[in-house]
């Protein structure tokens, strides 16, 4: 069996690049301002617990932020995973939130469907999914826009969030708080660079850490065995591992058929 | 003879006849009129079956059976809408095996999947190609199959409405969940369904040792220390435990990052973290079902392949004996017909119970040779008397134990040591009595029914130590 060594300890920046799944940091445009529009996207790799194998990018997420009124803004999501035999999962909406600090919901429309391993669409399992907040949930958020709300942020001690949950807008997670937890050290091709951390607890989910560079753009999320990584390659990269899966998946297939 | 048994016999002949084309057979070959002789009398049939199953859950991890440390409205939804039992039991402690006896009805040293990533053997059916040739059921299958490949797009008798992602069920659960929600929202009424969800969490927990296994005096999140549950009363284990679990127990995370007890207690919150994880994602499967108008007719099913050993005994994971490991939680719902809000302690059930209850649900008869019986009795407040005992097997068949109304009792090969407890006075299980001069008639008793089990098994003898279990302790 291959050598197989426990990395026994959580995912941070600093450990993400010993796995090789950082190479750099993304250099942050000057014009970029978390409360004006902008376009962030993010290799999902997953970690198998191993330093040697099972690491790997399984999707991406692309969040674009639009503005949408003096009080309000739209955040367009489209998220891909890649699942066992070359089927992609693919979750798509837009999100109306407030501009205020949890980003609170106002409205979204969401479709889920999923491409089959010959990259067909399959659509017995498309789902819908359009809804406003119920009426008493004032202080509610998705996890996408917690990827937005963080960075506007105040870096400072006393930032506490509390809000509930809508995951994926549609699962609903109570009691959740987003605070800051300072700023931290990374050391990357020999340049010194300090990240802010803000940290989410709440029920349903694993503690999930933001690593913010210092222009304040979200880099890096952290939740146990997954991290998103802002990364502008992530969508050429995620078609390029379709690709080969499909690839797999076809060659398997005929394997199969020659046997029969 | 009944006959059925000659229906099914013929049909296991055919498998073996037919190996790997066995499932094309039973997608064509025409229905005999024993089958039909077979048939059950009419009893009420539901228009969908839904069977949810999840990996590694300890059977503590409902809020409404007791559980203080989770919120878990869709599970505690089920638990009152329904049955669960507090007595059931994994007929292996490890996901292939655990899911070839689900599956099969027949145990995993029958089916050839002693070990993770093997196939049911192909003489015997799984409950997808029985129901697609005995029912008017579609079958449908959704995640985790393990049969041998975790995931895959081609599973014999069912069509694959998604897979996932090995090791990732924070991932891939979600997709599959949302798949499973356009099914059931595009499903016509008219048109019955068997439908499995085999959900990957809370299994997760074990990537979250491996991810944590180091540094244990620092609580990576301070903030947690008072919300840390407490360790369970049966923390510390027996030094004089066979062999086989004193081996597992060293070779863990716990043991080689030499925990202390409160990143004990971090594992354990976490633990608990994924399950409410996979509660959410079960409550967005009976939020289509209710949606679609489908829940008042359908037979909703949830259990695990095996539980978690969260800390009891110092273990963690699965493949041991313990309640915690061996132990699942089995909830059955079907509104006015399965009993509502009733938690029955006092039957025992196993994993090889599925196939036949499912079956009688679904009006059939069983494939031959099950070595469970139908629930269904229970389910609906029939009288129905209690089993004598149930048995589990362990990873490549190395080990046995027996529980009984009162007593569990635990074998392993080439091992000198048992253990016995009395489930009742020691439910923790932390007093072995098998050396104990008071229980040897006891043990004795336990001992020959695992010999007259394991005389009725059909174990090919490819699988590894089946002359062991053959020749059980006398």
């Amino acid at each position: 069996m291959a050598k197989r060594t426990i990395v026994g300890e959580p995912l941070t920046p600093s450990l993400l690049k010993e796995l090789g799944a950082i190479e750099s940091l993304p250099s942050t445009p000057a014009h970029f301002h978390p409360g004006r529009e902008w376009v962030n996207s993010y290799r999902i790799w997953t970690c198998h617990g191993y330093r040697e194998n099972g690491n790997q990018n399984v999707g991406y997420l692309r969040i674009r932020r639009v503005r949408d009124s003096d009080k309000t803004f739209k955040l367009n999501v489209h998220e891909e995973i890649l699942q066992t035999d070359a089927r992609v999962g693919i979750t798509h909406g837009t999100i109306t939130c407030r501009n205020d600090a949890p980003a609170s919901l106002i409205r979204w429309n969401v479709s889920s469907r999923l491409l089959g391993g010959d990259g067909e669409d399959i659509p017995e399992v498309l789902a819908i999914n359009n809804g406003t907040p119920d009426e008493g949930m004032d202080s509610i958020t998705g996890d996408w826009c917690l990827f937005e709300a963080v960075q506007r942020l105040s870096p400072d001690r006393q930032t506490s969030l509390r809000f509930d949950l809508l995951e994926g807008m549609s699962l609903v997670k109570l009691k959740h708080t987003l605070s800051y937890r300072g700023v931290h050290p990374i050391n990357i091709h020999k340049k010194e660079t300090s990240l802010h951390r803000f940290v989410q607890f709440g029920s349903g989910i694993l503690p999930t850490d933001y690593w913010l560079d210092p222009g304040h753009r979200l880099w890096i999320v952290t939740s146990m065995n997954k991290a998103y990584i802002l990364d502008d390659r992530a969508e050429t990269l995620f078609e390029r591992d379709v690709e080969r899966a499909r690839a797999s998946y076809r060659n398997r297939a005929a394997q199969r058929k020659s046997k029969q | 003879m009944n006959p059925n048994d000659t229906i099914t016999q013929l049909n296991r002949r055919d498998f073996i006849k037919l190996g790997g084309s066995a499932a094309t057979y039973f997608a064509t070959a025409p229905l005999t009129e024993n089958v039909f002789a077979g048939r059950q009398r009419r009893k009420p049939k539901p228009k969908n079956i839904v069977l949810i199953i999840t990996d590694q859950q300890h059977f503590d991890t409902i809020a409404a059976g007791g559980c203080r440390h989770v919120r878990t409205p869709a599970l505690d939804r089920l638990k009152t809408s329904g049955i669960s039992f507090t007595q059931s039991y994994s007929a292996n402690p490890l996901c292939s095996p655990a899911r070839s006896a689900v599956f099969s009805g027949r145990t995993s040293s029958e089916c050839a999947v002693q070990v993770n990533g093997r196939p049911i053997r192909s003489d015997i059916p799984n409950l997808g190609q029985w129901f697609s040739e005995q029912t008017d059921y579609e079958t449908f299958y959704a995640g985790k199959w393990h049969l041998p490949r975790t995931y895959t797009s081609t599973i014999p008798g069912f069509k694959v409405v998604n897979t996932g992602i090995g090791g990732f069920g924070y991932l891939c659960d979600t997709v599959m969940s949302r798949a499973c929600e356009g099914f059931l929202r595009n499903r016509s009424q008219t048109k019955p369904f068997l439908l499995v969800a085999s959900f990957m969490q809370p299994h997760d927990i074990c990537e979250w040792l491996r991810l944590n296994m180091n540094d244990p005096a620092k609580l990576r999140y301070p903030e947690l220390a008072g919300a840390l549950p407490e360790l369970p009363d049966n923390f510390e284990f027996d030094e004089n435990e066979p062999d086989a679990i004193r081996q597992r127990r060293r070779n863990n995370e716990p043991f080689k990052g030499k925990w202390d007890q409160e990143h004990w207690r971090y594992y354990r919150w976490s633990y608990y973290r994924n399950i409410e994880y996979v509660d959410a994602e079960i409550g967005r499967v009976f939020q289509a079902l209710e949606d679609s108008g489908h829940l008042d007719d359908t037979l909703i099913v949830m259990t695990a392949d095996h539980g978690e050993g969260m800390g009891h005994h110092q273990m963690v994971r699965k493949s041991s004996f313990y309640n915690e490991a061996v132990r699942v939680p089995l909830l059955f719902s079907w509104p006015g017909h399965v009993t509502q809000n009733k938690t029955d302690a006092v039957h025992l059930a196993s994993g090889l119970d599925m196939m036949p209850t499912l079956c009688d649900y679904a009006g059939i008869q069983p494939p031959a040779h099950m070595r469970g019986m139908s629930l269904r009795n229970i389910l609906e407040g029939n009288a129905s008397p209690a089993r004598e005992f149930i048995v589990s097997e362990v990873t490549n068949n190395t080990g046995r134990m027996v529980r009984t109304e009162s007593f569990k009792y635990i074998t392993y090969k080439d091992n000198q040591t048992e253990q016995l407890f009395d489930m009742k006075a020691d439910p923790g299980e932390t007093k072995n009595l098998a050396s104990s001069s008071r229980h040897a008639s006891t043990l004795a008793e336990h001992r020959n029914l695992l010999t007259h089990w394991e005389a009725r098994l059909d174990v090919p003898s490819s699988v590894p130590n089946s002359d062991t279990w053959r020749k059980a302790r006398g």
